[in-house]
């Protein structure tokens, strides 16, 4: 549907006709009609028929979930992860503070300090996913790709302190090794070609 | 009364009892399934291989739930009604028989409790009972919903046994016997002699009758989930709710055999094939139960109560007046 | 004084005062001229050169020019939009992008400025130097974000006086040629200073010797400068700002707790910094790094309650100290209405006795100035307080008002090198102890306006006049006249002949001669410095307004009555405008407030100090009290003023409107009796919730009330009394002071100042003794005895040592006997 249409979509004529609907028998006799034209047309057996072809065909749609899983969407807001760098395999955070600023239903928090290498090291990280609404605002606005959504999505838990463990998140060093941490496609990733929008600085040494 | 009968009877009640207590689980299991293969789905899956101890892990549910008996209730016709229901259920089938008689260590037996001459008066009798299940189920509750029920049950039984028992009168006035093997002995002539050729229309309005006395859909006002909640069985929970299960699904079972053996031949000649012939039949129709449940929609209650006193009765009646016509020349 | 005028700034005519700078007179009137450099009340540094605008056509930078009447100021056209950007994108050359993980944390002015100006691409390149950053004890420098605008040594120097910071070469190399050319000239001009200086220390040590106040890293407008105990702990977005005053000393000064929960595990607010309007005041250490004193970790606990009631029911009398809020001190006197207590406290009492003795001369209720007035005359005196510790305030405003072109004298009998290094315009005398009175009779005497004194004062001044006879050596130009006798060649005759003529010549010569002077015997008897009459001669040229800033040296002397009586005399006959600084945090609150006693009963509650049942907010009492930054209520500062503080850190405990609601005072809150401090003392009846807290863009303070000035009904009285100058101390002596960033117990509590205290020792005696750094050493004097370590202690000279009183382990009070110097005998232990 082009967007005119869409916008215009009470208004036109095509591809809409009327449903047939006849009015509501009013006479006993009228009544009796449609019983029995209802009944004899064989609506019901078309219905029968449905419903056992669909047996026989066996074509089963289920997804027995907690041992099947579908695929989810690469831009699908799940619980966060935070990244390393891949070649250092540091991890990326600088401790900016921004995800904790930008959070709109306040569940990030994050303890930092002056460490020996002259460096903002993040000494404690949390997020309180009991809290989180998932809006990805957290890692749209993280300047290093360093807080990212990932794809797990199973979060129930029967303690509280469960929903905070920044271990969980952040990517193990060994798969980091092991190649499998993957670039973020979605809120916050760098958008194709946005190289070209960049002006260069005179470096002239 | 010799002992060997007495004894014989006793484990007759006895198996029976237990037999159709345990295909009323069985027979949720079937439904299940074939309900979910019909909207392409799978059913129950987890308990069991394909979910066969599903049956199982319900009937440890239903043992060891907690008996809750609201406050406001009125405490024993509240425990009583789902007595009324499964005991209705399973008095009534002491006049089916089940199987044909057959002979076994020299003693011949006889798959049914009591051959009585009324046995058709009897079934339809007992079964109208079973309307105090529900009726007194749904009125002590203490609740809206449970109350709905129960007018909605006693309307149906009392209307569809009318259409059950006009739609009989014709094929008894045909056989002139109420006993059941007589009506199966009336149909041994192979399929050519079974009773729905000579009473296509009496056959219709029993099968839209014991739809209507079961309760199953498309006649499924009495406990129907999206308006009332579970109806009369709202406020159960555990095994009392339990019984009105058993009751139902055994009632199922037994109108089953009632249509096969009224309509449908029975037993045949009692050869061991006219006996999984019968079971055959029973099955079919069983399995017709929940087949319409997946392709058709309920009706309303007033559409209900006008289809039986408008359509069903009218028509019951004047083919009990044309077979009394043909019985006559 | 300056007169009003009108100018027009883009458009807008607006009325200010002749000669102010066009900035000042801008931001008074909403008008936005882009500056970072400038820093109001200090000397224009003109390093940024942003502040560029046109005045009657012509390019001036704001934050120097001076207003004309009828003057027409554009602040933006063509040419200086130009030179804003290319100054900006100079600014923006190397400066790293670290702002995710700067302290500045977008509270940056480069930042702001880069967006304002529309910096979205660089033209300019220069190779970077490396420039490490580096750790100066209390503040952090990071030069690679430094932009040089030089705000930190103007602060140092113009408004604290400690002049530790200047800029060092960079060692950078030189700016590609071209751009001389191709760039705007202002931006190229400032990129060529840029280019060539860092900031570093004036002592070229290693670390930061200073009064450690951290007004450099308040007002860098990048994050170059950081508080090493703040840096990287937390985002300047995330502090709840409360809007308070400093409880440390009697200067009031304005402040903001930055608060913020202490950890992911603890949700209980915490302090991180203290933060200031440095445009207007200006803090010392104290202020800005004592901040968590509070008494944490209290419950209310009924027993020591239960306990405390039962004391105050068999006490007779409440000992307390000055640091408590207005409303404290007024529910003591409301207690002592009601139940008799006798309220003792010492120093309130004194300053109370000193204001009320100079009333009776100046017919006055307080003193006339204020330290805001002080900022702006342009000569200052400062007699009897030992400044950089009694007040830092009063410090600045003593040397903000010498380095804007001003002059001052300081009177004070230890050597102060802070003051000293401030300026060459500021003559120190190092007078003996009690000889305040001489101090005051030679200020008299040299500025009192003769022709109004009483004569009986004038006949007394000038019995410490004498002429006499001075030999002078001077240089004169004297007239020599030689015959010089030359062969000249006769052009007539061609012959040669001998002519004779006079030469006059000019030649220096040093004549001794005998000259009679008036000889001033009062600047003997204060050791005033040879010549010290010429330069003061130097010093007073263009002076027009004049301050007198008098200390807690007088309150306590032994003749503190005629010392009082000799401030007014001042005031009233000379043009001298006069400041008191109170001793304690609220002494002049506590003073207005409470009918105080001079002596202790049998059974006494102490409150903050010692006592037979202690309540105190050190937490060191028998019931715990919430200290001032755990408290709502109002402190009188210096300035007369009643301002406002408010709660930064949570206090779980009892506060003294319990304890009076027990006895039978009602109050929901302690806040209730704001509304009613005594108006009969100048106090003004309103509510707290109405009092305002902040200064305006034109630096006037808002901030709760002034006191009214009261009349006085006592006997005009102006006789003072003569001095007697062979009153001294003999032997070694003994001052009773802080050394900086330390005032009670309560600085003392917090973790960035928190120190043992001892016997603090000026560098040179400390060589010209026996005694070591870190000797136990036991001072003895009439009134008791201490045995405490020895400090060496470079911010004084001389042979005066002094105790603190800020370590509650040293009962140093116990040692003198009221006045703040003592002969004492020390003695290595």
């Amino acid at each position: 549907m082009s967007f005119e249409k869409f916008k215009d979509r009470n208004v036109g004529e095509d591809g809409y006709y009327m449903v047939d609907i006849e009015d509501y028998p009013e006479t006993g006799w009228g009544k009796f009609k449609q019983v029995a034209s209802r009944s004899l047309k064989g609506e019901l057996f078309v219905g029968l028929w449905v419903v056992l072809r669909e047996m026989f065909k066996f074509d089963i749609h289920t997804v027995q979930y907690p041992k099947e899983k579908l695929p989810i969407g690469p831009r699908y807001r799940a619980v966060h992860k935070m990244l390393r760098l891949f070649e250092s395999g540091t991890e990326r955070c600088i401790g900016c503070g921004l995800c904790e600023k930008i959070c709109i239903s306040d569940c990030i928090r994050m303890d930092t300090k002056y460490d020996e290498n002259s460096r903002k090291e993040v000494t404690e990280y949390s997020i309180n996913l009991g809290r989180c609404i998932f809006c990805g605002y957290c890692a749209e606005v993280c300047p290093e790709l360093a807080i990212v959504h990932g794809g797990r999505y199973e979060n129930a838990s029967e303690q509280r302190a469960h929903f905070v463990e920044f271990e969980d998140m952040l990517t193990p060093i060994d798969a980091l090794k092991a190649g499998q941490q993957e670039e973020y496609p979605g809120f916050g990733a760098i958008i194709p070609g946005s190289d070209k929008s960049v002006k260069k600085t005179p470096l002239a040494y | 009364m010799d002992t060997a009968y007495f004894i014989e009877t006793i484990i007759k009640i006895v198996v029976l009892l237990l037999v159709f207590s345990a295909l009323a689980g069985f027979g949720t299991y079937f439904e299940r399934k074939v309900l979910a293969f019909m909207q392409r789905r799978l059913g129950p899956m987890h308990v069991g291989p394909y979910g066969l101890l599903q049956i199982a892990a319900d009937g440890i549910k239903l043992f060891t739930k907690e008996d809750i008996v609201p406050q406001n209730v009125v405490g024993p016709i509240f425990k009583i009604a789902p007595v009324i229901t499964a005991a209705t259920a399973f008095m009534a089938a002491a006049a089916i028989p089940f199987m044909p008689s057959f002979t076994i260590f020299g003693y011949e037996v006889h798959p049914i409790i009591s051959d009585i001459n009324v046995g058709i008066l009897y079934i339809l009798g007992v079964m109208a009972i079973g309307l105090y299940g529900p009726l007194l189920g749904g009125m002590a509750s203490a609740n809206k919903w449970s109350l709905i029920s129960a007018a909605r049950a006693a309307s149906v039984f009392i209307s569809y046994e009318v259409v059950s028992g006009l739609s009989l009168l014709a094929p008894i006035m045909m056989v002139g016997s109420l006993s059941l093997i007589d009506f199966n002995n009336y149909q041994t002539g192979g399929v050519g002699s079974w009773m729905i050729w000579s009473q296509p229309v009496a056959f219709i309005l029993f099968l839209i009758a014991a739809f209507a006395e079961t309760g199953r859909t498309p006649f499924h006002l009495i406990a129907n989930d999206h308006e009332i909640i579970d109806g009369f069985g709202t406020e159960y929970s555990g095994m009392r709710w339990g019984l009105f299960f058993i009751g139902e699904y055994a009632n199922m079972f037994f109108i089953s055999f009632v249509i096969a053996l009224i309509f449908l031949g029975g037993f045949g000649d009692g050869s061991v094939g006219g006996a999984l012939a019968l079971l055959g039949k029973v099955s079919f129709i069983f399995f017709f139960f929940l087949w319409t449940r997946a392709a058709w929609p309920d009706v309303r209650p007033d559409q209900l109560m006008w289809l039986c006193w408008k359509v069903l009765m009218p028509i019951a009646v004047i083919n009990i007046v044309i077979t009394g016509i043909v019985i006559m020349f | 004084m300056a007169n009003e005028i009108t100018i027009t700034i883009d458009g807008k005519e607006i009325e200010t005062q002749e000669g102010e700078f066009i900035l000042n007179a801008a931001r008074a009137n909403d008008i936005f001229i882009p500056a970072i450099c400038y820093l109001t009340r200090c000397s224009p540094t003109l390093a940024c050169r942003i502040c560029l605008v046109e005045a009657d056509g012509k390019q001036v930078y704001a934050c120097n020019a001076k207003t004309k009447s009828g003057m027409n100021i554009t602040t933006t056209t063509e040419n200086i939009e130009r030179e804003r950007r290319a100054i900006m994108e100079v600014y923006d050359v190397n400066h790293p992008l670290q702002c995710g993980v700067c302290d500045q944390s977008g509270e940056c002015e480069l930042q702001n400025y880069t967006l304002e100006m529309g910096v979205d691409s660089q033209n300019y390149t220069i190779a970077d130097v490396d420039r490490p950053s580096v750790d100066w004890g209390h503040i952090h420098y990071d030069p690679g974000l430094c932009i040089v605008c030089e705000r930190c040594v103007t602060a140092c120097k113009d408004m604290i006086g400690d002049n530790s910071l200047k800029t060092v070469p960079r060692g950078a190399g030189a700016i590609d040629g071209a751009f001389k050319e191709s760039m705007p000239k202002d931006a190229y001009a400032m990129w060529n200073k840029l280019n060539k200086s860092v900031i570093g220390l004036t002592s070229g040590e290693e670390m930061l010797d200073c009064t450690s106040c951290g007004e450099c890293a308040a007002v860098c407008p990048v994050g170059a400068l950081v508080d090493t105990d703040y840096i990287y702990t937390s985002n300047a977005w995330e502090h709840k700002q409360v809007p308070a005053t400093c409880g440390h000393c009697s200067a009031g000064c304005q402040i903001s707790y930055d608060t913020k929960h202490t950890s992911i595990d603890n949700p209980e607010e915490k302090i991180y910094r203290v933060s200031n309007e440095w445009n207007y005041v200006s803090l010392c250490g104290a202020g800005r790094y004592g901040f968590d004193y509070q008494n944490s970790d209290v419950t209310k606990d009924e027993t020591a309650f239960g306990a405390a009631l039962d004391a105050f029911k068999k006490a007779d009398t409440i000992n307390f100290t000055s640091t408590i809020t207005n409303e404290e001190a007024l529910i003591l006197q409301k207690m002592k209405d009601k139940f008799g207590y006798r309220l003792v406290n010492k120093d309130a009492q004194d300053f109370k006795t000193f204001l009320r003795d100079y009333s009776v001369v100046s017919r006055s209720s307080i003193y006339g100035s204020d330290l805001e007035k002080v900022h702006n005359t342009d000569f200052v005196v400062s007699v009897g307080s030992a400044l950089k510790s009694d007040n830092p305030n009063a410090r600045y405003a003593f040397n903000n008002a010498v380095q804007m072109k001003g002059a001052g004298l300081y009177f004070h009998p230890v050597a102060d090198p802070v003051v000293d290094g401030m300026s060459k315009n500021v003559v120190s005398i190092n007078h003996a102890p009690l000889q305040e009175e001489a101090v005051l009779y030679l200020l008299l005497d040299l500025f009192g306006n003769k022709d109004l004194l009483p004569t009986k004062i004038i006949d007394y001044l000038a019995t410490f006049h004498s002429m006499k006879t001075v030999t002078v050596t001077e240089t004169i130009k004297e007239k020599v006249v030689t015959q010089v006798t030359k062969k000249v060649v006769n052009k007539e005759t061609g012959e040669e002949e001998e002519v004779t003529s006079d030469v006059t010549k000019m030649v220096p010569k040093k004549v001794s001669k005998e000259v009679e002077v008036d000889d001033n015997r009062l600047l003997e008897i204060v050791g005033a410095p040879d010549k010290f009459e010429e330069t003061l001669q130097k010093l007073l040229k263009k002076k027009e307004t004049f301050s007198l800033i008098v200390g807690p040296d007088l309150y306590t002397h032994p003749s503190s009555q005629n010392i009082a009586r000799l401030v007014a005399l001042i005031e009233k006959y000379s043009a001298f405008e006069l400041v008191m600084i109170p001793t304690l945090t609220n002494t002049l609150g506590v003073g207005l407030i409470c009918d105080l006693d001079d002596e202790a009963g049998e059974y006494a509650i102490g409150y903050n100090t010692q006592g037979d049942y202690v309540l105190s907010a050190l937490g060191d009492g028998d019931l715990d009290m919430p200290a001032i930054n755990q408290q709502e209520g109002t402190l009188t500062s210096i300035n007369k003023r009643v301002n406002p503080t408010n709660v930064a850190v949570g206090y779980g405990g009892y506060v003294l409107n319990d304890i009076a609601n027990a006895l039978g005072l009602k109050a929901e809150y302690t806040i209730d009796y704001t509304e009613q401090l005594p108006t009969a003392r100048g106090f003004k009846t309103r509510k707290f919730d109405d009092l305002p807290n902040h200064y305006t863009n034109a630096g006037e303070e808002v901030r709760g009330y002034l006191l009214g000035k009261m009349p006085v009904r006592m006997k005009k009285d102006e006789h003072v009394v003569a001095i007697d100058e062979d009153q001294a101390l003999d032997g070694t002596l003994v001052y009773l002071a802080n050394p900086v960033r330390q005032f009670t117990p309560f600085t003392n509590k917090a973790h960035q100042l928190i120190s043992e205290g001892g016997l603090y020792m000026s560098e040179s005696a400390l060589s010209g003794s026996e005694l070591q750094v870190g000797d136990e050493v036991s001072v003895k004097t009439e009134a008791g005895e201490v045995s405490v370590k020895v400090i060496s202690d470079n911010k004084i000279d001389g042979e005066i040592a002094y105790l603190p009183t800020f370590d509650a382990n040293i009962n140093s009070e116990a040692l003198f006997g009221g006045y703040r110097f003592t002969t004492a005998s020390i003695e290595k232990v």
